[in-house]
């Protein structure tokens, strides 16, 4: 049971992370090409943002490996 | 070009090999080969090669005991085995426990994660230490830096001083934080990148280390707060007060859960690159169960191509959450210690706009 919920936790936090860092690129590549001479602050800003969304995943894939290996049963 | 190419490429073959290695060595110690947890789990040794010494040196243990009158007293020993061998303690299932009806009160044994912690601060402290002496006796001030090492000091230091400290925090205080943020990404690229070495441990894929390191940040957030932030989270300008009472809960969690991101991004980050290379390299044994010595072979191949590719953007990850870790706390503390040179009017008309 906590295989199960471990693999279908992944693959929603998955789910979830590449809508938002897909969203994030988009937006980024979108406004470098109206303003390549902002790149270097959009970057910038694109990871941070990206490592907000990461650290929120991550969060979900620490659960999911602490659900297969059966921590805190 | 091509020379450099060729350092690259015996670096990273030096790499898969010796990991390879490690692996192969565990397998021989008996239990299972694709013991996760073990590879990045504290241990109470360090691992060495396992030709010298058995391949472990053991740490000493610092033990607050609480024996079964309720007297605590302190107890010091060089390693877990001579523990077991005093009257006070014994090893079972590989964990030490008190006996005499007694019970580890806190423990402050020095593990390998505590090990590696050291090396890596130690590291970035001497780095910046012998720069700064460059620096006094002129090389780099007066005239340009000299050798490798002191070029990408100065190419790091600048980063962090003017992409990290001053594009966050107001100018005139930025200055003094910059000591911090230097040290803090020195500490978390050296940890992070003393995993990727044979045998060693990644000190930031343990949760209490990072959870340390944001700790710092919370308090010099908390310390270099001006009036105005400490204003936001209490008494929120420029809204109803009904909206406070569900404001003021919100910010005050939100002071809280910023530096436990902090600590969770970093540690989830490292550990599963960690799981990631182990679960990559485990195919290898699983297939070796499943169809034999070929299967193995076969997968081997590209597991290990796979593994070295890997290798080279835990390299990559390393560094950029070091960045991230020091410009999250750039930020965060920019925000505590921003002065607001306006009153409620104008920061209505700023946010309506």
């Amino acid at each position: 049971m906590g295989l199960l919920a471990a693999g279908i936790g992944a693959g929603i936090v998955a789910l979830g992370a590449g809508i938002g860092i897909g969203m994030i690129g988009k937006g980024a590549t979108e406004s470098i090409a109206r303003q390549p001479e902002a790149s270097g602050d959009i970057r910038g800003a694109m990871i941070l943002t990206a490592a907000f969304i990461e650290g929120v995943a991550l969060l979900g894939a620490v659960i999911c490996i602490l659900l297969a290996l059966g921590i805190g049963q | 070009m091509i020379q450099t190419l060729r350092r690259v490429f015996l670096t990273l073959l030096f790499l898969s090999v010796s990991t390879s290695n490690t692996f192969a060595a565990e397998e021989k110690e008996g239990g299972s080969p694709l013991d996760v947890m073990g590879t990045v789990a504290d241990h109470d040794y360090l691992k060495i090669p396992h030709f010298i010494n058995g391949g472990k040196i053991y740490l000493p243990r610092l033990i607050f005991l609480e024996d079964a009158e309720g007297n605590t007293s302190f107890k010091a020993y060089l390693s877990t085995k001579s523990a077991a061998k005093s009257d006070y303690f014994e090893v079972v299932d590989e964990v030490l426990v008190a006996t005499n009806g007694g019970k580890i009160a806190f423990d402050l044994s020095i593990t390998s994660h505590l090990m590696y912690f050291w090396f890596g601060m130690i590291l970035a402290v001497w780095f910046t230490i012998a720069m700064s002496r460059r620096y006094q006796k002129g090389v780099g001030k007066d005239v340009e830096p000299k050798g490798t090492l002191q070029n990408i000091f100065e190419v790091l230091f600048v980063f962090i001083r003017d992409d990290v400290a001053r594009a966050n925090i107001d100018d005139h205080k930025a200055d003094k934080y910059v000591p911090y943020f230097f040290t803090m990404f020195m500490g978390i690229a050296f940890m992070n990148l003393f995993g990727l070495l044979p045998w060693a441990a990644t000190a930031t894929a343990d949760l209490t280390v990072t959870a340390t390191l944001a700790l710092m940040t919370f308090v010099i957030t908390q310390f270099s707060g001006t009036k105005d932030y400490w204003g936001h989270i209490f008494w929120f300008p420029g809204v109803p007060t009904w909206v406070r009472a569900i404001l003021t809960p919100v910010e005050i969690l939100g002071v809280f859960t910023k530096p436990f991101a902090l600590a969770i991004r970093l540690f989830a980050n490292m550990l599963s690159g960690k799981i990631m290379i182990i679960a990559i390299l485990g195919l290898i044994f699983i297939f070796a169960e499943l169809f034999g010595t070929v299967g193995a072979y076969g997968i081997s191949v590209v597991s290990v191509t796979l593994t070295v590719v890997l290798y080279a953007l835990k390299v990559f990850v390393g560094l950029l959450q070091a960045y991230i870790f020091t410009l999250l706390s750039a930020v965060f503390i920019g925000m505590a210690a921003e002065d607001h040179h306006h009153d409620e009017e104008e920061y209505h008309v700023e946010h309506v706009s």
